[in-house]
């Protein structure tokens, strides 16, 4: 009986084992060398800005032109400066090659939280400070909203990550996508779990919401100003390590990217 | 005292247990309630570190961990997750503890049938 037992047991480890070598996620490689790769229509150019130049907010902005026209996309790292995954993601984001229209990247926004190794620059939370109906509240998200009305986006993403996840810890907004009205955020969750979400960790599934414009966060701003497809991508500190966070990071950004015709890897994507 | 009586009671008072009925000591210790203690631990603790690492083995103690720190969330919002390692600790062995003497009492049924 324990004999019988013990094969058992171990055919369930076994067959366990292989189903989650079998069903692991294995990302997206077409996607990302599709970004990583110049396309077949020649080298993309790209020039850099000083925003805030000569302030001790002084940050570079990337904008990457691909060969042929198309929408423009403005993505941002560092609003909140301890949120390394995009930070990381943002500065690789700045030697990807889209294939149609503009990619304009800024990966340490608040440059000074980004320093400091802090959610929160001199000025607070510059993630608060694109109130509807008025001005932006600091120099720093003055200097960042000019930046982003002379670009006129299409579509902005803002990339985060939080200590827990959303709807499980009820205070943290981890491993979900906020999206505008009419932006495609339910695709763009749907995707990422597929690429990036094994079905053991159902936790970590990705939450698609779509957020009302009238707040005061950068995305909502662009969205309800300038009539852009607005996201703030979430990942999640809780069980991730920094590569698994920065992985989940690049698909996100790939898949707006994908989703939003700057990038010609297609549905299939 | 019969030899076979100090033995037990030698064997029992090194296993540490002293004073235990022998169904709640094999309960306590026995290889059912080590083998659920380690599968609920050790998979999880292999993700932890690792994030892929994470495996289906990991689920039981992925799922048991991530409710424990959501009610945990809950009630006093402001602890580090990692703080909830030692009640995930503790939930493991309780749930070990059932399943091992679980176990057990299946075991003593099937014998008591196979002696009829």
């Amino acid at each position: 009986m324990r004999r019988r037992t013990l094969l058992a047991t171990g055919g369930v480890l076994v067959g366990a084992a292989t189903t989650g070598v079998v069903s692991d996620p294995t990302g997206n490689d077409r996607l990302l060398a599709a970004a990583r790769d110049p396309g077949d229509g020649g080298e993309a150019s790209t020039t850099t800005e000083r925003l805030l130049a000569d302030t001790d907010h002084e940050t570079t902005l990337y904008a990457i032109d691909a060969p042929s026209d198309g929408p423009t996309a403005m993505i941002f790292g560092g609003v909140h400066g301890d949120e390394r995954s995009g930070i990381d993601v943002a500065h690789e984001v700045t030697e990807w090659y889209p294939d149609a229209g503009t990619l304009v990247v800024v990966p340490e926004t608040d440059r000074v939280a980004v320093e400091n190794d802090e959610r929160e620059g001199v000025d607070g939370d510059l993630n608060r400070h694109f109130p509807a109906d008025e001005e932006p509240r600091s120099a720093l998200a003055r200097g960042v909203w000019d930046a982003v009305e002379r670009h006129d986006p299409d579509v902005v993403l803002d990339l985060h990550r939080s200590l827990g996840i959303l709807g499980l810890h009820q205070e943290y907004v981890g491993q979900a996508v906020f999206h505008s009205p009419g932006a495609d955020g339910e695709a763009l969750a749907d995707r990422l779990d597929d690429d990036a979400v094994p079905w053991y960790l159902p936790f970590h599934r990705f939450t698609s919401l779509e957020s009302n414009a009238s707040g005061p966060l950068l995305f909502q701003h662009a969205a309800r100003e300038l009539g852009a497809d607005g996201y703030l991508f979430e990942t999640t500190e809780f069980l991730l390590d920094r590569e698994t966070k920065v992985e989940m990071t690049r698909l996100a950004t790939a898949h707006v990217l994908s989703l939003h015709g700057l990038l010609e890897a297609g549905e299939s994507a | 005292m019969s030899r076979d009586n100090l033995l037990a009671e030698d064997d029992s008072t090194l296993r540490g247990w002293p004073g235990l009925p022998d169904s709640l000591r094999r309960a306590a210790t026995g290889p059912a309630t080590a083998a659920t203690f380690a599968l609920l631990v050790v998979p999880f603790a292999l993700g932890w570190y690792d994030a892929a690492l994470f495996s289906p083995l990991a689920l039981p103690g992925y799922l048991l961990f991530g409710i424990g720190t959501a009610i945990g969330n809950a009630v006093a919002p402001r602890f580090e997750f990692w703080l909830y390692w030692a009640p995930f600790l503790a939930g493991s062995y309780g749930v070990s503890v059932i399943v091992g003497y679980g176990y057990e009492r299946w075991i003593a049924r099937t014998d008591d049938r196979s002696s009829l």
